[in-house]
């Protein structure tokens, strides 16, 4: 009889760990992928708004981001840093210093905080949205703390949110969308500083790039924050805290998905915000993949989505608990179903540009988009592994620059998500290797991009300034108004021509910076909405079509640049502007 | 069971379930080939699955 009772329970057990595991969560992906999505392509346009963004799903291809006409939109892009609670200071050993710029909007209102080199980046002020539109941007990736949103637990804050609406409201002026960024790095800059001497192999670490939670939910249980290899998050306290996190120990990840919620409902109604992104970077903390983002991460955006959306994906569980993979989440009432959701790939799948983790369906709302970073040859693991090895040198990726588009391609056709480039950005010196390699990636593949970053101060361990502009002086904490002058080989590469809104969803293009040549084929019906080509203003080339186009291309002149509209007749279509100089960027 | 979270353990947990089976055929360790088993079976659907999608 005990025998019969031990193998039941041991029957139950097996079942039991196989409903929380893969079996539990390949049953439900499945599910997922069965369920019929609800596809609202037209929504009305607020006054002034812009267009409400969605994810189309055509049969055979990858999901493309889509305007209401069904078009394919192409977003570009920067990521200005001001909005992030960075650490500050000259003294390393306080561990929690205040937020370094004023949070009330009221002190941006036509007029912009002094910078200063204690933090890692600048303020961002309406001044930066202008330039970045002048650039040809059409928009803008916003980063956001929940250190900021949520600092004490259960108190969100009003006057943050107000400071989000506030760049919102600039980049509506501006015609540019804005994709919020739950952002962080390594979890938080509350993971602490070890004061004892470091363990073998460590160093002491400084906290001017650890962002994220607040210090209520960084549960490190005293592991010490030291760093290896030189690698911000190879640090025993952040994988501690992440691992805390992923696990939901006292529930901080529904307090997580809880802020979450409470930004999408304050944005519920605003097109100009074009998504959201729940989770910058994820770190797997001490778990390992492919289980890390099979039965951890993605069934976590699922949650998420599950409660600002109400899809009811997953199981109904029950929360403030550890919840297993096939679990959903309640509907917390927002009801947001017209923005995209961005998903980024885990940390792992980034340093080797390789996916590593099955990667199935996770929700069966429509407008999901996965967010690569595209960091070949600068947080590859050839690069952590070796950084004297030039990139054109590389043993790594063996793909080249076109594995993590490749696989990022397939990946996302898996989970039935866009891609989308969340990050990517380098060493200036290497500008004309990696990021035109990756600017050219991104035009095969047909995926937009933001770039990291907008501006910074002084670089990471003393490196150089990854901003579209040179940084600051750095010997001195003295005020400075800006952040250097702009570097105009990347400007020149980054303002570049490109196909706004297409209906031809696999249109081919390529833009040369150097000679302000730009080419784009495409093939749609007589009657099918236009392509929008970007020039922007440095581009003084002359525009010309050809095959089948209704009539001439209307050409709008404003201060960014040329918008050119270009009807098609039915068939094969091209655009082209003409080699000419690139007029430069100056400071 | 480490093969329903670790599918790649799955061809282990079978060969040793199956060996033990074959030792003691009344012993427990058929729950361990049915882990294995299970663990094997989606660990391979499920690559199938994504081939499938992707």
């Amino acid at each position: 009889m005990r025998r019969t009772i031990a193998r039941a329970v041991a029957v139950v057990v097996v079942v039991l760990i196989a409903a929380f595991t893969y079996p539990g969560a390949i049953l439900v992906s499945i599910g997922v992928h069965l369920t019929p999505a609800t596809r609202s392509t037209a929504f009305p346009v607020a006054p002034a708004g812009l267009e409400w963004l969605h994810v189309e799903h055509p049969p055979g291809m990858t999901p493309f981001i889509a305007d209401s006409e069904g078009r394919r939109v192409l977003l570009h892009g920067a990521i200005p840093a001001g909005l992030i609670d960075f650490w500050s200071g000259t003294d390393f050993s306080v561990t929690n210093p205040a937020p370094y710029y004023p949070i009330d909007p009221a002190a941006y209102d036509g007029k912009c905080p002094a910078n200063s080199s204690v933090i890692a980046t600048p303020p961002l002020c309406q001044d930066d949205i202008k330039r970045m539109a002048a650039l040809g941007f059409n928009s803008v990736r916003l980063p956001m703390s929940w250190s900021l949103l949520e600092p004490e637990r259960g108190k969100l804050s009003k006057q943050y949110l107000d400071r989000v609406a506030q760049v919102v409201s600039w980049a509506r002026d501006a015609g540019m969308y804005v994709i919020l960024d739950m952002h962080q790095n390594a979890f938080s800059r509350y993971v602490g500083r070890s004061a004892q001497p470091p363990l073998p192999g460590g160093a002491a670490i400084s906290l001017r790039y650890y962002t994220g939670a607040p210090a209520w939910a960084t549960i490190t249980d005293g592991l010490p924050s030291e760093w290896y290899n030189g690698t911000r998050e190879l640090n025993p306290a952040a994988f501690e805290a992440t691992t805390n996190f992923w696990y939901n120990r006292a529930g901080i990840q529904d307090e997580y998905i809880a802020t979450v919620a409470h930004v999408m409902q304050r944005f519920k109604d605003d097109s100009t915000v074009a998504g959201i992104s729940v989770y910058n970077e994820p770190q797997p903390g001490w778990d390992l993949s492919p289980g890390f983002e099979d039965l951890l991460l993605f069934p976590f955006y699922r949650r998420v989505v599950d409660a600002i959306t109400g899809v009811r994906d997953g199981l109904p569980c029950p929360t403030r608990v550890f919840m297993p993979a096939p679990c959903g989440y309640p509907d917390l009432g927002v009801h947001d179903t017209r923005h995209l959701v961005f998903l980024d790939s885990g940390w792992l799948r980034e340093v080797t540009d390789f996916p590593t983790h099955l990667g199935l369906p996770v929700s069966s709302y429509p407008n999901l988009v996965l967010g690569i970073h595209a960091y070949t040859h600068v947080f590859t693991i050839e690069h952590l592994i070796d950084a004297k090895t030039a990139p054109d040198k590389a043993s790594y990726p063996w793909g080249g620059y076109d594995q993590t588009y490749y696989w990022g391609e397939r990946e996302a056709r898996a989970i039935g998500a866009a891609l989308f480039v969340t990050e990517f950005g380098n060493d200036p010196y290497y500008d004309p290797l990696e990021l035109r390699a990756q600017l050219r990636e991104q035009e095969i593949h047909l995926t937009g991009f933001a770039f990291w970053t907008w501006m910074e101060n002084c670089g990471s361990g003393g490196g150089t300034p990854y901003g579209v502009f040179d940084g600051i002086d750095c010997k001195t904490n003295a005020p400075e108004p800006s952040s250097g002058c702009i570097r105009p080989e990347r400007a020149a590469m980054l303002a570049r021509v490109y196909p706004e809104a297409s209906s031809d969803p696999n249109l081919t293009y390529s833009y040369d910076p150097s000679t302000g040549y730009f080419t784009l084929r495409a093939n749609a019906r007589f009657g099918d909405p236009a392509t929008v080509v970007m020039v922007p203003s440095g581009v003084s080339g002359s525009i010309t079509v050809g095959g089948a186009v209704a009539g001439e291309p209307a050409i709008a002149q404003s201060g960014e640049g040329r918008t050119v509209t270009v009807y098609p007749a039915g068939g094969v279509f091209t655009v082209n502007v003409a080699a000419a100089p690139v007029a430069p960027f100056r400071c | 069971v480490l093969s329903l979270p670790f599918g790649l353990l799955a061809p282990f947990a079978i060969w040793s379930a199956s060996r033990s089976l074959r030792r003691a055929p009344s012993s427990s360790a058929w729950i361990g080939l049915l882990a294995g088993i299970t663990g094997g079976v989606f660990a391979v659907g499920g690559i199938v699955f994504w081939l499938f999608l992707s």
